[in-house]
């Protein structure tokens, strides 16, 4: 299995969301729409990483519905936080 | 991609969770119950920062503002990019192209290495500044997570050492390399770790 330009393409999507963040975090007081919207990045960030880096995509059904449950679940509570 | 699709399975689990119905397991068995012991591990870490932010939430307000956040972005960016290539080595493995696999890993191994001096000089700031685990409910937290994952860290790279000197001795092949997987899962279950730990010690105010 190949991965040309695709590979390179996901780490820049991991790495400028990172960035971006950050610079929620830095600039924005936490408001409620940033934590939203930082827990909505770090479940896409790990699906990413699980989909692609992980090769979970089309591997065990089972093992990739955990993976992903877990980025469900703790973002899911970052939001909930939010509302302390 | 392993070429063969059915491995033990332990007789353990029910037959919709075998490789044939679910699809394929990558690695091995044993690295995800270690992964899954692992994430286990994590997630009550994970648990325990939410409820000491529920109790000190002003404690938690302040804590992501004393940390040196450069460092933290740094390491996020060293580890992203160590998952990247220990991916890439997979995929060279794959087509049996070894001196690529190879370096690739060695890329991933210094990725670990800088992430490991990066978190050492870190808490040696937070020293500096006169922070340890006993300053407050943020510290304490913030120091039981990430220094148990500098531990995972630092044995995972001892791991891609013994994956590389493996991968010299000629075990792994386009046809047979789940030892290599199993730690390229591994790894990237670490990286999974500090995508979570990263915003909830450092950019959540």
């Amino acid at each position: 299995m190949k991965h040309p330009i695709k590979l390179e393409y996901y780490l820049a999507a991991l790495i400028v969301i990172t960035l971006l963040n950050t610079f929620l975090g830095e600039k924005f007081s936490s408001t409620t729409l940033v934590s939203i919207l930082i827990a909505i990045t770090v479940t896409y960030k790990g699906f990413i990483v699980i989909d692609h880096f992980m090769e979970l995509k089309g591997a065990n059904k089972n093992l990739r519905f955990l993976m992903r449950l877990y980025f469900v679940i703790f973002p899911s509570l970052i939001i909930v936080s939010a509302f302390y | 991609m392993n070429s063969h699709p059915i491995k033990n399975s332990l007789g353990i689990f029910p037959k919709s969770w075998s490789e044939e119905h679910a699809g394929r397991i990558p690695g091995n068995i044993p690295i995800w119950v270690g992964i899954l012991s692992e994430l286990t591990e994590f997630g009550i870490f994970f648990a325990a920062y939410f409820i000491a932010k529920f109790y000190y939430p002003d404690t938690f307000t302040q804590g992501p503002q004393s940390l040196h956040t450069s460092l933290g972005v740094t390491n996020t960016i060293v580890l992203l990019s160590s998952s990247y290539f220990m991916a890439k080595a997979m995929s060279f493995i794959r087509v049996n192209n070894k001196i690529k696999c190879e370096r690739y890993l060695w890329l991933a191994l210094s990725c670990g290495v800088l992430y490991l001096i990066i978190k050492t000089w870190e808490f040696h700031w937070n020293t500096l500044q006169g922070f340890s685990a006993n300053t407050n409910e943020f510290f304490t937290v913030y120091y039981y997570m990430t220094f148990n994952h500098f531990i995972h860290v630092g044995w995972a790279s001892c791991a891609i050492l013994w994956v590389i000197f493996r991968l010299r001795r000629g075990a792994y092949s386009s046809t047979e390399h789940s030892g290599l997987e199993a730690l390229a899962v591994y790894w990237h279950m670490i990286d999974l770790m500090w995508i979570l730990i990263f915003p909830l010690l450092y950019v959540l105010r």
